[in-house]
């Protein structure tokens, strides 16, 4: 009875989930859609088209500041480019409306990845300093190019119809909407899948990304470009907007507000796109009015307290409480000055500092948090895990070589990390990797799994010679790895870190994925990384964002991940480092059991007993060199290694 | 020296510490042994104030601490050598070294001179770290970062020291080092609170002992009756 009830109540979650949030899409969006109807003012419609067009410039601009990290200051010159594309395309080609606003969404695309390709290699400030030219410069040379662009004076265009049929203002921005709410579903499509996942990814641990058979390069440049796409089609729709097109309206200024719109509606999030268009359309007019400033000055007062109240425990004082004192001073500020207008950059910059010190997660994350308890919204139930043998499959080993390793060399500078070393691997072996701090056996697995590029040597898995200096070229291979550092994807759920490593699961083309296809696909890969966090003792940990989950738990999850990749090889990096005697058994077992499944293993590892129990055969490394190899009680006896690296008395061994 | 009363701290909304009480008296060493997950860590860093603790109270030698900023703590005398090395990658050995006496050296001259005494003394602890002094930290080996991070919290002339898994990652020969160090630290008298995977060893260092699980202190006593404890032995001395 039990059980039948708990199966009814996760039904009954989630259909209410399922039901709140697309009715509150569907709830918006008709509001948005009926709102020209009800208020018959061209100058609110105007606001309306504007904030259609900026939500999908928002959305754009999302990806590559809130999913991929990077400080992007080039969103305003795609849309500037996409406007001029169009523009240009129905003043010279005599293109039809929705031609040239593919052509903008085609410019943005294009020129996105061109960008993309060369700033991308950049990180932090120099991405953001590189982003800034390019929006200077594009403005520049809008400025200069007056043949076509009219220069300073500006562009007057007409909008063309859409096939015979001309459009008012009305109908214009309905097709704005309609243009909004493709972008809606195709994006919120592409977030969920793999690609969502792995945008996150990159931005957390890029190296593990690539060791995780995910080509941090690729989806870095295939992000930008989405963004820039859909800025240049808001550049389009803004063209036809507007009418009017001059290359002032594309400067820095407008750049800072798009960016206090992604952060003051909130990142990573569709809703905080439109949440943050609909505010900086409609700033500039509350601005105008003093006693509506008044009232957001209260309302922002008031928010902050709540937000700092529910906060307080875990952050310092002058943390909880500056984003109130910021409010604080735009109250007065609202109640003391002349005009508000005037004052107006000084109004964003304290909104700013409130929202990025008080709600990291903008207004929408506040929104959220607050209707979720409210309605109660559970979140949506895990599915029941896959058969482990399907995730798994049990190989045959033969013990023939599959790693051999030959004069590998691996040199910094002067100092010898690597000098000269060559042993085998044998399929079905756990082949263990030992040595002192500093003796080189790091340098080495980070050279056989493509993290360093050898100096010299060879390297040949199944006889084929694996790709040098390459993570992402060896992921493919078939060898996974953990890290000794552990390199998670800290802001994804343990289950999601899985996931996105799975292989052989996505296959789903883009532009079926777009048009939603790939549920099931997606419900199958949860299943499959569940059997894997089962496998590793995780799957109460399968919500927790990674970087709360403990250090040990951490440790497994690392290996968890890395299984995902279904690999032939596995290396383990100093698995048991730090795990307290419960943990170490529980390890040993776990290894056990990968190593039943047939797949071969290199260790790295400083506990003896580990060791021991565990390996095959034993390499010991010191100083670079391979000073002895056999069975671990050969090497345990022998004397070079007790003196370089056993010591004379064992500690807990 | 060091008393925690009630102690309760985590992470966002899930509460890790269900009250910790501990005390660590001057020139003592107290090892805390537990599972992964079991608070250890977190007690640490309520303690030295890298997290907020939500309720009870830290007190430095008889003066309440708990709220503070993590710098200011470090100025009372509590030094604190974080799980997983955290050393400055970009930094050389010995710039890593010079910031660990960071609050007790002058500012702009002489205190490379000022500090060589201390800066010796390390050294003489760790030869490999003078061997590589002018490296960059974030090149060493996993072990000679975790000297490193000894090293530095060593710098500030600590009365208190919070050592979480100094062995952590550390060849044997290197962990038996370890332990001769622990042994120094305790004959300089210097109060130490111990947190390390190797419990056996451990024991044999400490003069009290706490055992946690899931947030709390549920064992207490002295190394020799915890030898002795068949659910010490069971768990965690294997």
């Amino acid at each position: 009875m039990g059980f039948l009830a708990a199966r009814l109540r996760a039904k009954f979650n989630m259909w209410k989930r399922f039901l709140l949030i697309r009715g509150t899409e569907l709830l918006i969006f008709s509001l948005l859609a009926a709102l020209p109807l009800l208020v018959n003012s061209s100058y609110a419609l105007g606001l309306l088209t504007l904030l259609a067009i900026y939500a999908i410039l928002l959305i754009g601009l999302d990806v590559s500041v809130g999913y991929l990290g990077q400080v992007n200051l080039g969103h305003a010159a795609f849309l500037a480019l996409g406007a001029y594309a169009a523009a240009l395309g129905v003043a010279l080609f005599d293109l039809n409306l929705l031609t040239a606003l593919l052509v903008s969404l085609l410019v943005g695309l294009i020129l996105g990845a061109l960008l993309a390709i060369p700033a991308l290699r950049l990180e932090g400030p120099q991405f953001a300093l590189a982003t800034l030219s390019f929006s200077a410069l594009t403005v520049i040379t809008l400025n200069e190019l007056e043949a076509w662009t009219g220069g300073a004076q500006g562009l007057q265009i007409n909008r063309p119809p859409l096939f015979n049929w001309s459009l008012d203002a009305v109908n214009f921005y309905w097709l704005c909407l309609i243009f909004l709410g493709l972008v809606w579903v195709l994006m919120r499509n592409l977030l969920a899948s793999n690609w969502g996942r792995a945008f996150e990814a990159l931005r957390d641990s890029p190296i593990a990304s690539d060791a995780m058979g995910v080509g941090v390069y690729h989806y870095k440049i295939a992000a930008f470009a989405i963004g820039a796409a859909l800025g240049g089609l808001a550049g389009g729709l803004y063209a036809f907007n507007f009418q009017y097109l001059q290359p002032q309206s594309f400067t820095y200024e407008l750049m800072v507000i798009l960016l206090l719109g992604v952060v003051l509606g909130g990142r990573k999030n569709l809703w905080g796109a439109l949440l943050g268009a609909t505010l900086i359309v409609l700033l500039p007019n509350l601005l105008s009015n003093r006693f509506t400033f008044q009232m957001i000055a209260a309302a922002g007062l008031l928010l902050t307290i709540i937000a700092a109240q529910q906060s307080r425990p875990h952050k310092q004082p002058f943390q909880t409480y500056a984003p109130v004192l910021a409010m604080a001073l735009m109250m007065a500020g609202s109640l003391l000055a002349e005009n508000i207008e005037d004052w107006r950059k000084a109004v964003f910059a304290l909104l700013l500092f409130a929202v990025v010190l008080g709600l990291p997660d903008g207004l929408i994350g506040f929104i959220t948090r607050f209707l979720s308890q409210l309605f109660r919204i559970a979140p949506p139930a895990l599915v029941a895990a896959s058969p482990l043998d399907e995730v798994l499959q049990s190989k045959l080993t033969h013990g023939e070589i599959l790693l051999k390793v030959s004069n590998l060399k691996c040199y910094f500078g002067g100092i010898k990390a690597v000098d000269d070393i060559s042993f085998d691997v044998h399929s079905g072996h756990i082949h263990g990797l030992i040595g002192p701090n500093g003796s080189g056996k790091s340098t080495a697995i980070n050279v056989i799994s493509g993290l360093y590029r050898p100096t010299a040597g060879a390297l040949l898995l199944h006889g084929k010679a694996l790709p040098h200096g390459s993570l992402y070229q060896v992921a493919r291979t078939g060898i996974a790895r953990t890290f000794q550092n552990l390199q998670l994807f800290g802001e994804l759920s343990a289950l999601e870190n899985v996931m996105l490593a799975l292989k052989d699961t996505y296959r789903c083309p883009l532009p079926l994925l777009l048009l939603g296809f790939a549920k099931r696909e997606e419900k199958r890969a949860q299943a499959d990384a569940q059997a894997l966090l089962a496998l590793v003792g995780l799957t109460d940990y399968a919500r927790t964002t990674a970087k709360n989950i403990p250090y040990g738990a951490q440790r497994f999850l690392e290996i968890a991940r890395a299984l995902a990749r279904k690999p032939d090889l596995l290396i383990l990096d100093e698995p048991a480092a730090g795990l307290a005697q419960p943990d170490v058994q529980r390890l040993i077992a776990m290894i056990k059991h990968i190593h039943g499944r047939g797949i071969t293993i290199i260790l790295i590892e400083h506990h003896m007993d580990v060791v021991s129990e565990l390996c095959d055969v034993v390499t010991v490394l010191d100083g670079g060199k391979i000073i002895a190899q056999g069975t671990p009680d050969e090497v345990k006896r022998d004397p070079q290694v007790i003196e370089a690296y056993l010591g004379s008395a064992h500690v807990d061994h | 020296m060091l008393t925690i009363e009630n102690l309760h701290a985590g992470y966002g909304n899930s509460e890790v510490l269900h009250g910790v009480s501990l005390k660590v008296a001057a020139g003592t060493v107290v090892a805390l042994i537990g599972a992964n997950g079991a608070g250890k860590t977190t007690t640490m860093r309520a303690i030295s104030g890298m997290i907020q603790p939500t309720q009870g109270r830290v007190l430095l030698n008889g003066i309440a601490v708990q709220g503070n900023t993590g710098a200011a703590i470090a100025q009372l005398g509590l030094a604190h050598s974080p799980e997983g090395r955290k050393v400055f990658g970009p930094l050389s050995v010995e710039d890593n070294l010079l910031l660990g006496a960071y609050s007790r050296l002058p500012a702009l001259f002489g205190f490379r001179k000022h500090a060589a005494a201390e800066l010796n003394r390390i050294y003489e602890l760790f030869p490999r770290l003078h061997e590589r002094k002018n490296q960059v930290a974030g090149t060493l080996s996993g072990g000679e970062q975790q000297m490193l991070s000894i090293g530095r919290a060593l710098m500030a002339q600590p009365k208190v020291m919070l050592l979480d898994e100094p062995s952590m990652g550390l060849a044997p020969v290197l962990v038996q080092e370890v332990f001769k160090i622990i042994r120094q630290l305790k004959a300089a008298g210097i109060t130490l609170l111990l947190v390390e995977q190797f419990a056996r060893s451990a024991l044999e260092v400490a003069d009290y002992v706490y055992v946690m699980e899931h947030g709390k202190i549920v064992l207490e006593g002295l190394p020799s009756e915890m030898n002795k404890n068949e659910r010490v032995l069971a768990a965690y001395l294997g």
